[in-house]
C-alpha cells in the first residue's frame, strides 16, 4: 500500500459525494474551456482573416461598440498619400442581423480594392461593377441562411439579389455578407461613411518606418488610431469584451467550485475526525495529515480538470453545430487552453483543501479519538 | 518476594511526579497528584473505577495529552516537552484501545502498514512485516478482510500487530479486552502476556477487571485521581509465560 492508495481510499469512501463534487469542478472547467476557446477562437479568425486578405495596417476610429465608429471617407485619399503606403481600400463593416441569423457580418467594400482580390467564386458571379445593388455571400454565410444564387437577402429595408458564392479562404470572410462600398452606404444611409480604411505598405518596410507611418495617421486622423494587423483584434473592444466576460464567467464557475471542493473537504474532515485521531495515535506527524488532505483536494481537482477539459471540448463542439457561431469563429482549442484549465483544477483542489487540512491538524488526539 | 525496583532490567522507563489533570479549566480534576515508576520490562496494570483518572494517565504517558502540573518523563526526557511528539508515538510505544481504533476502509495488512508510513520501510517491506506480524497473531487467513468482516477478537489481534509495526519498546493498552466476550479476552490475554515473556517490552495495561490485572507483574490501583496502592503480584515475566506454556 502507498500514500497514494491512503489518498485514494479516502477519496472513495463516499463515492456519491466526491462523484458530485467531481462534477461541481468539471461544469466549472469546462466553462473555462468553453468560453476561453470562443473568444481565442475570435481572436484567430479575425487575424487569419486580416492575414488572408494581406492587410498590413488597419485604420479605425478609437471609439464605437462591438465594431469602431464610422469616420468621413475623405480620409482615404489623405491617408494614401502618406509614405511606404503601396494600396488603401476602405470598408463600411456592419454586424447585423440578417434575416434568421441574429448576428452576420456585413461587409461593404470598396469596388476595385485588393480586398475584392482574394475572392474566389464558388457558384454565381461577382458584382458586375461598384453600382450594381447585389450581394455575393460567403460560402458559409450562403449555408447559414440557406440562399442560393438568385435568391434574395434583405438588408436594412433593400432586398438585394444574390449573385454569387464567395470562397474567402477565412471564417469570417465566409461567413460574411459582401457588396459595394457604395451600395451599403445607400442602403444603410451611411452616405461617405466608412469605419476601416485598410493598408497595405511597400514590402519590406520596416518597424521603425511603420511606427513613424502610424503616427502620422494619428496627426491627420486625431480621434482614430491606425494599427498593425497583428494588434487590431486584441485591441478592439468587443474582443476585449468577449474576453473579459468569458475569463469573469470563468472565475464564477471556479469561484463555485472551489467553493464545492472546500465543502467536501471539509465535510470529509469532521466525519473523519475519529480516524484523524486514530493517525495521530499511531504516530503520524500532523504535517503527513494536513499532507494527506490536500492531496485527496488536490486529486479531486485533477480529476475534475480531465473531466472537465473532455465537457469543455463536448459543449464546444456542439455551440459549433449552432450557426450564429458558426459564421462567426472557429473555436481555437490549444494544448496550451486544456493544459492551463487542468491546471486551475489543480490549485482550485489545492486551496481548497487549505482550510480543511489546517483544521484537520488542530485536532487533539484524545478528543478526536473520543469523537464517534 | 521481589521488590518494585527489582523487576524487570531495573531503567526507569516512565516517572510521574506529583502529576495533575484538570478538564474544563479546572473544574474536573482527573488526576491529583501521581507519582509512579515504571521500569524497564515491568507489565504493570493499573486498575480502579471508572472515572478514577487511569485512562487519563495512559494518555499522559503516550503523549496523547499535556499534564497540567507536575512531571512526566520517558527515560528521562520530558514527555509533553518532547520536540517530535509524533515521532515518539509512532517508534517508541504502540497503543491498544479497548474499541480497537482500526480505520474501517483499510483490510488488515493495510491497517498494520498505517504506522509504518512514518518509518524507513520500503512498500514491499511494510506489506511483508504486516504480513507477518498478522501470521504471528494467528490471521494469516485474514490478511485482507476489512475490519467489519472480522470479528472482535480479531480485530483485537489486527490492532495488536499494528501496535507492533514500528517495533516500539512500550506497549500501552486501555481496557484491551473490555469489549471482547470471555473466550476471546482469554486469548487476547495470552496473546499480550506472551508478547511480554518473548519480547520483554514493558506493558501498561489499564483495566478495572481484577482477573486480568492478576496477571500482571504489578498492579497500581487508582481512586479519584490517586494511587491508592502499588503491589507486586506473585507472578514474575517468567511465571506469566509460564502460565500459558
Amino acid at each position: 500500500m502507498t500514500f497514494l492508495n491512503v489518498v485514494v481510499r479516502g477519496l472513495l469512501r463516499r463515492p456519491v459525494r466526491t462523484g458530485l463534487t467531481l462534477v461541481g469542478i468539471s461544469i466549472g472547467i469546462a466553462a473555462v474551456v468553453a468560453l476561453v476557446g470562443l473568444a481565442s477562437g475570435y481572436e484567430k479568425s479575425m487575424g487569419k482573416h486580416l492575414d488572408v486578405l494581406g492587410i498590413d495596417i488597419v485604420v479605425s476610429n478609437i471609439r464605437g461598440g462591438f465594431l469602431p465608429k464610422a469616420f468621413d471617407a475623405s480620409l482615404q485619399p489623405r491617408v494614401a498619400k502618406l509614405q511606404r503606403v503601396a494600396e488603401t481600400t476602405s470598408v463600411l463593416m456592419e454586424m447585423q442581423s440578417v434575416e434568421d441569423v441574429p448576428m452576420m457580418m456585413v461587409s461593404g467594400r470598396e469596388w476595385g480594392g485588393f480586398t475584392w482580390a482574394n475572392l474566389s467564386v464558388v457558384s454565381g458571379r461577382m458584382p458586375r461593377d461598384g453600382k450594381e445593388r447585389a450581394v455575393v455571400l460567403g460560402r458559409m454565410a450562403a449555408e447559414v441562411l440557406k440562399k442560393k444564387v438568385g435568391d434574395t437577402v434583405q438588408i436594412d429595408a433593400e432586398e438585394l439579389p444574390v449573385v454569387g458564392i464567395v470562397d474567402g479562404h477565412a471564417v469570417i470572410e465566409n461567413g460574411a455578407v459582401m457588396l459595394s462600398l457604395q451600395v451599403l452606404q445607400e442602403v444603410t444611409g451611411n452616405e461617405g461613411k466608412i469605419n476601416f480604411i485598410d493598408l497595405r505598405l511597400v514590402p519590406n518596410t520596416s518597424k521603425e518606418d511603420v511606427n513613424k507611418l502610424c503616427a502620422q495617421i494619428k496627426e491627420i486622423f486625431p480621434e482614430g488610431r491606425a494599427m498593425v494587423a497583428s494588434e487590431v483584434v486584441s485591441t478592439s473592444q468587443g474582443f476585449r469584451i468577449a474576453q473579459a466576460m468569458s475569463w469573469s464567467t470563468s472565475f464564477l464557475a471556479i469561484t463555485v467550485g472551489i467553493l464545492g471542493v472546500m465543502n467536501t473537504m471539509l465535510m470529509t474532515v469532521f466525519e473523519r475526525t475519529h480516524e484523524i485521531g486514530i493517525l495521530l495515535a499511531v504516530g503520524w506527524k500532523r504535517s503527513r495529515i494536513v499532507f494527506m488532505v490536500l492531496c485527496e483536494s488536490a486529486l479531486l481537482g485533477l480529476l475534475g480538470g480531465i473531466v472537465g477539459v473532455a465537457l469543455g471540448v463536448m459543449g464546444i463542439w456542439l455551440l459549433e453545430q449552432t450557426t450564429a457561431v458558426r459564421s462567426l469563429l472557429e473555436p481555437n482549442l490549444s494544448l496550451n487552453l486544456m493544459a492551463v484549465s487542468v491546471a486551475i483544477a489543480v490549485v482550485v483542489g489545492v486551496i481548497s483543501g487549505v482550510y480543511p487540512g489546517w483544521r484537520s491538524s488542530r485536532l487533539s488526539p484524545t478528543i478526536a479519538l473520543s469523537a464517534q | 518476594m521481589f521488590e518494585p525496583t527489582q523487576i524487570g532490567s531495573g531503567k526507569v522507563v516512565f516517572e510521574a511526579v506529583a502529576l495533575k489533570k484538570h478538564f474544563d479549566d479546572g473544574k474536573v480534576a482527573a488526576l491529583q497528584g501521581v507519582d509512579l515508576q515504571i521500569r524497564q520490562g515491568e507489565f504493570v496494570s493499573v486498575i480502579g473505577p471508572s472515572g478514577c483518572g487511569k485512562s487519563t494517565l495512559l494518555a499522559l504517558l503516550g503523549s496523547l495529552d499535556k499534564p497540567s502540573s507536575g512531571t512526566l518523563t520517558y527515560r528521562g526526557q520530558s514527555i509533553p516537552d518532547l520536540p517530535d511528539p509524533a515521532a515518539y508515538r509512532c517508534h517508541e510505544i504502540g497503543f491498544i484501545f479497548q474499541s480497537f481504533h482500526l480505520l474501517p476502509t483499510f483490510t488488515a495488512a493495510e491497517n498494520v502498514q498505517i504506522p509504518m508510513f512514518e518509518g524507513k520501510l520500503s512498500r514491499a517491506q511494510r506489506k511483508e512485516r504486516a504480513v507477518e506480524l498478522l501470521k504471528s497473531m494467528g490471521l494469516g487467513h485474514r490478511l485482507n478482510h476489512f475490519p467489519s468482516q472480522l470479528s472482535g477478537g480479531e480485530r483485537q489481534r489486527v490492532a495488536i500487530a499494528r501496535s507492533l509495526a514500528n517495533g516500539p519498546s512500550v506497549l500501552l493498552a486501555d481496557e484491551p479486552t473490555g469489549n471482547l466476550d470471555s473466550k476471546s479476552a482469554q486469548q487476547i490475554m495470552e496473546l499480550i502476556l506472551q508478547l511480554h515473556g518473548e519480547m520483554g517490552m514493558t506493558f501498561v495495561l489499564v483495566t478495572h477487571d481484577l482477573t486480568i490485572a492478576e496477571r500482571a507483574t504489578r498492579t497500581v490501583s487508582m481512586r479519584d485521581g490517586r494511587v491508592t496502592s502499588d503491589q507486586l503480584s506473585n507472578r514474575t515475566a517468567i511465571g506469566a509465560l509460564n502460565d500459558i506454556s
